[in-house]
């Protein structure tokens, strides 16, 4: 599958708590090409995880556009976002959410459920997917038998298992120690640049922000400033 | 296996204590419905069979433990002097009865001798019995559970205590176990040997009263007949009577001492409505522990009716393992050990059948269906963002 851009434009957000508004978003615009690493940082508060979740799908603006391909996303209803993000996204969080009573491998074969494929298709993709993330030898181990390192590692693998055009990761070395949150910013450094994949990650690291080709800083849900990383050039988009 | 039902077994077994003791809530419940079931079967056979015996049962107006006179008897075959229609009206006292060192109350009825063969000829005696029942004045005809319970047979010599006055021990012989009647935990005895003992220990009791009468009758139309005629008969009189057939006389009677089947249905009621309880507890206590999971299969693309059905597949398996449970117990119990043989009070013993099985089974599943509706919503409901905010 081939990266997509990403374009949000004049994109609001409002949220409501006992009857008072709360704008966390407040008219951001942001694009974002095909096949680039870009990296949302920001103090708490400043729409950073906001942002992630409606690039994916996860929650509607309340006014603005999303695109993501060739997919406006504030038009599409909540079974269509539904089916889009199992094709088209994959997200890595901090706590990994693994399904505990699950297998690594079982685990990244999770969201190969919704597609139409055979077993040995799907054992072939699992197969893949660790050992692109380095863990083709832990497929039978449940995620309690696993380290940190290697939990985040399996739903890195469960996030690309579906191959997908965007990864979405809030936080993802938020609780890691750093050789081990080095090892998964390499491996998603090797996502986008072996494999073309946009990646937006959000991130308080500014260790973890220097792997990105881009930093946005955001400020009270907008945008601040824009910085290139001279370290990681953009790619051209496949 | 499938990663589905992989996913189905793990979640099932992933806390075993409250798996088991949701299953064990949901079983019970489905144990008490098959036994109460079969009970209320038993009964509902017994009154059956009753209602087959062409007999009428004749008790006091004002209520059953009023006496009647024993001279009503001549009273009544006087409706039909041909005795055709009217076969036999047999004078009936209860002595319950208690064996000595035994806890266990005995049933016991003392009978007039002769018309007792004639009214209960569905005992089917045969000729030998009929002849040593008449002849011995202490003979006794034990229910064949009562006598499996004791040990008895043909020929024994037992001595029962009568459990109203004069409380005394009498000696029994006994001439059958009346292996054809429906009742197979009645004694009957000869109620003139109860009365010459209540005449020797208590001279100024009233004697030659009766708890009740057995009219047998020739056919249906006699049996509406006489069951009208009787009560005119004695009506307007000091001791006027209450004429029903044996199924009438039996259900009020089963009624009056427990009335099983109404008892029996709020029980069952109530336990299933307790698992219902047990299972939405369960099931609201794994949604809670797993809303984040829950939340990244809908982040993952898994919708809302993907997780619902996740749920409800979970609440129902959890239930039918225990409504199955719940319900072949008892049929093992009943249908394949010595538990079967143990005699039940009216209903000789249970008899569970399978579709009662299978009717416990679908209760289990509408239970667990039932169960899993609140936290499937929830789940259905559940935002991905405000659940994940709240996790990180």
């Amino acid at each position: 599958m081939s990266a997509a851009d990403i374009v949000a434009t004049s994109v609001r957000k409002v949220y409501h708590k006992d009857r008072i508004e709360i704008p966390v978003l407040d008219g951001l615009s942001l694009k974002i090409d095909a096949g680039e690493f870009v990296v949302l940082m920001g103090p708490s508060g400043s729409g950073k995880s906001t942002l992630l979740h409606l690039i994916g799908g996860l929650d509607s603006p309340t006014s603005g556009s999303i695109r993501v391909g060739e997919y406006n996303l504030e038009r599409m209803t909540e079974r269509e976002l539904t089916a889009w993000r199992s094709r088209h996204v994959g997200f890595i969080f901090q706590m990994y959410h693994l399904v505990p009573v699950l297998t690594a491998a079982q685990n990244v074969e999770l969201p190969l459920l919704l597609f139409k494929m055979s077993s040995a298709e799907r054992r072939e993709r699992v197969a893949t997917a660790l050992k692109v993330v380095g863990l083709a030898d832990r497929t039978d181990h449940r995620p309690n038998q696993l380290s940190g390192g290697q939990e985040q590692r399996v739903a890195i693998a469960r996030a690309i298992v579906t191959d997908p055009d965007v990864i979405l990761a809030d936080e993802p070395t938020g609780d890691l120690d750093a050789k081990t949150s080095e090892e998964i910013l390499a491996l998603l450094n090797l996502l986008n640049s072996e494999f073309n994949k946009t990646i937006l990650m959000v991130t308080h690291d500014p260790r973890a922000a220097s792997h990105g080709q881009r930093v946005v800083h955001l400020e009270k849900g907008v945008l601040e400033r824009e910085e290139r990383n001279p370290a990681r050039p953009a790619m051209a988009a496949s | 296996m499938h990663l589905r039902l992989i996913y189905l077994y793990r979640n099932l077994t992933r806390n075993k204590q409250r798996t088991l003791l949701t299953c064990a809530a949901v079983a019970l419940p489905m144990v008490i419905y098959v036994l109460s079931t079969a009970v209320v079967s038993g009964v509902d056979a017994f009154l059956d069979n009753s209602a087959r015996q062409l007999r009428l049962a004749v008790t006091h107006k004002a209520s059953i433990i009023n006496m009647l006179p024993e001279g009503y008897a001549l009273k009544i075959k006087s409706l039909d002097p041909t005795g055709e229609r009217l076969r036999a009206a047999c004078g009936m006292r209860w002595i319950g009865g208690k064996m000595q060192n035994v806890t266990q109350p005995l049933s016991t009825v003392a009978v007039d001798a002769e018309e007792f063969i004639k009214a209960f000829d569905d005992f089917k005696l045969t000729e030998t019995e009929k002849a040593a029942w008449l002849r011995d004045h202490q003979a006794i005809i034990v229910g064949r559970g009562t006598a499996a319970i004791f040990g008895w047979k043909v020929g024994d010599r037992i001595s029962i205590r009568s459990s109203v006055p004069p409380y005394t021990s009498l000696e029994f012989h006994i001439v059958s176990t009346a292996e054809h009647a429906q009742d197979a935990n009645t004694n009957w005895c000869h109620r003139s040997y109860y009365e010459e003992d209540l005449k020797k220990n208590i001279p100024e009791a009233t004697q030659g009263m009766v708890s009740f009468f057995f009219v047998k009758c020739g056919s249906k139309a006699d049996l509406d007949f006489f069951r009208v005629e009787i009560d005119k008969l004695f009506a307007r009189t000091i001791d006027e009577t209450k004429t029903q057939d044996e199924k009438a006389f039996m259900n009020e009677f089963i009624t009056q001492q427990f009335d099983l089947p109404r008892n029996l249905t709020i029980l069952s009621i109530v336990t299933v409505f307790v698992a219902v309880m047990a299972a939405t507890n369960t099931m609201s206590m794994n949604f809670r522990d797993r809303f984040n999971e829950y939340a990244t299969l809908k982040a993952l693309g898994f919708g809302g009716g993907y997780v619902f059905t996740l749920i409800q597949t979970e609440s129902l398996g959890l239930c039918l393992l225990g409504g199955i449970f719940g319900a072949l117990m008892p049929y093992v119990a009943f249908m394949h050990t010595p538990l079967g043989r143990v005699p039940v009070p009216v209903i000789q013993h249970l008899e569970i059948r399978p579709i009662v099985c299978l009717h416990a089974i679908a209760i289990a599943a509408v239970i667990g269906l039932i169960a899993a509706v609140w936290p499937s919503v929830l789940a259905l409901r559940l935002k991905v963002v405000a659940a994940l905010r709240n996790l990180e």
